[in-house]
């Protein structure tokens, strides 16, 4: 088949060939706007205004010494509304660095992210 | 070059195993899913200007001072919410505003029962055809437990709400 | 014929291509719109500016002169790292100082693209009398820029204002006691650390001398001077480490004689002077201490520093006496309202 006539052959696939290393290089190009989307995805998805505001929530809830009906708020509502579980306990004051400080012990879990984090407040 | 046909057979193989290349490539990466890639962009910024938003009126600008978003869902003020609300979010640097819309709403629980009251209904001007990607940002709201307090739409005892607000690009 | 071949099947094959790739959608996302790389940078800076305080940070970045820009790694706005969206209006200033910074320094310290992207930060103050201050770098925005808005808050430094309210409080009764027989009057402040940096005030509102200006203005210093003289001689200013349990030590200062901007600034009645004037003073005495200066001295967490405004006039000319204490009393140290700002970065 390559025999006969062939002269034009070489142009078209030589043009093949230069379309396809185009296409590669403007795949390579492009990698940077994939990074950009799959930040931007990794951004929604991971909750960090959510941990943060429950974070808040917790040292809130310290602060109006620990009423038992404020954290079953809070458990029940991050399950029935943001579906987390959400479990912390706050031991009593212990004396860090010459301060009196409550142990706080988070624990945060919404399926594709889990947080955990002992702390003191 | 005497005789170059082998030549043209070589490239010929060359170009056929690049578009055998190219056909697995595209097959394999259809198998991984992406949802729609540019919508995730403007989610997330207006995801992180309304949690912003939300943060900085829960934050008082002195300390032991005011705060909005517990004063605003205790008295069940609809009108200073949205209207303190939207002008945080509207804000640009260059004085012009932008054009956000939202509505929210407050969750809390009763003995075993999760109920939802609305804070700040759509305005009803604004056509809301259901088609717009909004974006659901939360906060949660401590309200101190105070009987004197009879016009709380949340009873008397301290408990710990959730505030929803959705925002959405007219 | 091969062409024909060739030429048939591979336009089959890029229907085919086209008709994958389109009903794939993200498969090829953004090789029509580059933009999509331009938010993720900008939306990463924003959070470098908006959460996180920078680094290094004691002492922090923005107390860093000219010769000393090489070691600012990162420049965030936020006061710590428990306090997003919280901005210190000291770092703002420096940050917009643009002849301080020039266009690689924001790149390199707050962008961090493999790529020189350009830029526009701004950032929009609303103050409480209803006027805007708007602070910008960079160029003008092409279409087609990255873009993220931060509503933020914006902390100002308290000032620790002495004026006439305070008159009987520190002056030496009359007649004088003991005190009165020396013709040295000295007025303290004191900056107790331990009580400052008490972790059960929320950082937000916290007066922390190792990240913010120290701010003492001694205002109708007309009503503190004796009988009817006119002004009163400054000697100096010194600094002291106060213990609970050891008398205060004279801390060592680098130069006293030496006008240090980046360190300290005393104003005189308006006028600029070092930290031993020997000069009259009738009306304001204003001693701004930085970050880079607290930063020299050995202080820890449960240090008390004393600032000692050392008066000599024989006779003297002014009764001022007593410690004034830089704390949480509004009376002792006014603080100003956190301002609520819009920043934008767009990155290009």
């Amino acid at each position: 088949m390559a025999r006969l006539n062939e002269e034009g052959q070489w142009i078209v696939l030589m043009g093949l060939l230069v379309a396809v290393a185009l296409f590669f290089l403007a795949l390579i190009v492009n990698q940077s706007a994939l990074v950009g989307q799959t930040t931007s995805e990794a951004v929604l998805e991971f909750p960090k205004n959510d941990i943060r505001d429950l974070r808040s929530a917790i040292f809130d809830y310290i602060d109006a010494e620990c009423n038992e009906e404020v954290e079953q708020d809070i458990i029940a509502i991050s399950l029935e509304r943001k579906n987390a579980v959400v479990s912390f306990s706050v031991g009593g004051p212990q004396d860090v660095q010459g301060h009196k400080m409550h142990p706080v012990s988070i624990h945060y879990n919404n399926g594709v992210t889990a947080y955990n984090e002992t702390t003191h407040y | 070059m005497v005789n170059d046909a082998g030549q043209l057979y070589t490239m010929e193989g060359i170009a056929a195993g690049l578009i055998m290349i190219l056909t697995a490539y595209i097959v394999v990466s259809t198998t991984s899913i992406y949802t729609t890639g540019d919508t995730h962009i403007p989610d997330m910024q207006l995801e992180q200007l309304g949690s912003d938003v939300l943060a900085m009126m829960d934050t008082p600008d002195s300390n032991g001072g005011e705060n909005q978003l517990v004063e605003f869902v205790q008295n069940n003020s609809s009108t200073e919410f949205a209207e303190t609300f939207l002008r945080y979010c509207n804000a640009k640097t260059d004085g012009t505003r932008d054009n956000l819309h939202m509505s929210a709403s407050v969750t809390y629980r009763e003995n075993s029962e999760i109920k939802e009251r609305p804070l700040v209904a759509v305005a009803p001007d604004e056509t809301w055809t259901g088609r717009e990607s909004a974006v659901r940002v939360t906060r949660w709201v401590q309200l101190d437990e105070n009987a004197s307090r009879r016009d709380d739409p949340y009873g008397p005892r301290a408990r710990a709400v959730l505030v929803e607000v959705l925002l959405w690009r007219a | 014929m091969l062409s024909l071949d060739l030429l048939a099947g591979f336009t089959i094959f890029l229907l085919a291509l086209i008709m994958v790739v389109s009903m794939v959608p993200g498969l090829l996302a953004g090789l029509e719109s580059s933009s999509i790389d331009y938010d993720a940078v900008a939306y990463r800076t924003g959070v470098i500016l908006v959460e996180d305080p920078g680094w290094p940070v004691y002492p922090p970045w923005e107390s860093y002169n000219e010769d000393q820009k090489e070691e600012i790694i990162r420049m965030g706005l936020a006061i710590s790292r428990d306090t997003p969206n919280i901005l210190l209006s000291t770092k703002v200033e420096k940050f917009f100082n643009r002849t301080f910074f020039d266009d690689d320094d924001y790149r390199n310290k707050a962008i961090f693209g493999d790529i020189p992207y350009s830029y526009n930060f701004s950032l929009n103050i609303s103050n409480p009398d209803g006027t805007y201050e708007l602070k910008q770098t960079g160029s003008p925005m092409p279409p087609g820029y990255g873009y993220i808005r931060r509503v933020v808050k914006i902390k100002e430094p308290g000032v620790a204002e002495i004026d006439e309210s305070f008159k009987d409080q520190y002056t030496i009764s009359d007649p004088p006691g003991d005190e009165g027989s020396s013709t040295a009057r000295n007025f303290t402040v004191r900056l107790d650390f331990s009580h400052l940096l008490d972790p059960a005030i929320n950082p937000i509102y916290q007066i922390d001398p190792r990240t913010e200006p120290v701010n003492v203005t001694i205002t109708d210093f007309g009503g503190y001077l004796n009988g009817t003289y006119e002004n009163a001689t400054l000697a100096n200013v010194t600094f002291w480490k106060a213990g609970r349990d050891f008398p205060p030590v004279s801390l060592p200062w680098l130069s006293f004689s030496e006008e240090k901007p980046d360190s300290y600034t005393l104003y005189l009645d308006g006028d600029s002077h070092n930290l031993t004037p020997n000069t009259s003073v009738n009306s304001s005495i204003s001693l701004v201490l930085k970050p880079a200066a607290i930063s020299l001295f050995p202080l820890d967490q449960n240090s008390i520093l004393d600032i000692r405004f050392n008066f000599d006039d024989d006779p003297p000319r002014t009764n001022i006496t007593g410690t004034h204490l830089y704390d949480y009393n509004a009376t002792n140290v006014t603080h100003l309202d956190l301002k609520t700002a819009v920043l934008e970065v767009a990155i290009w």
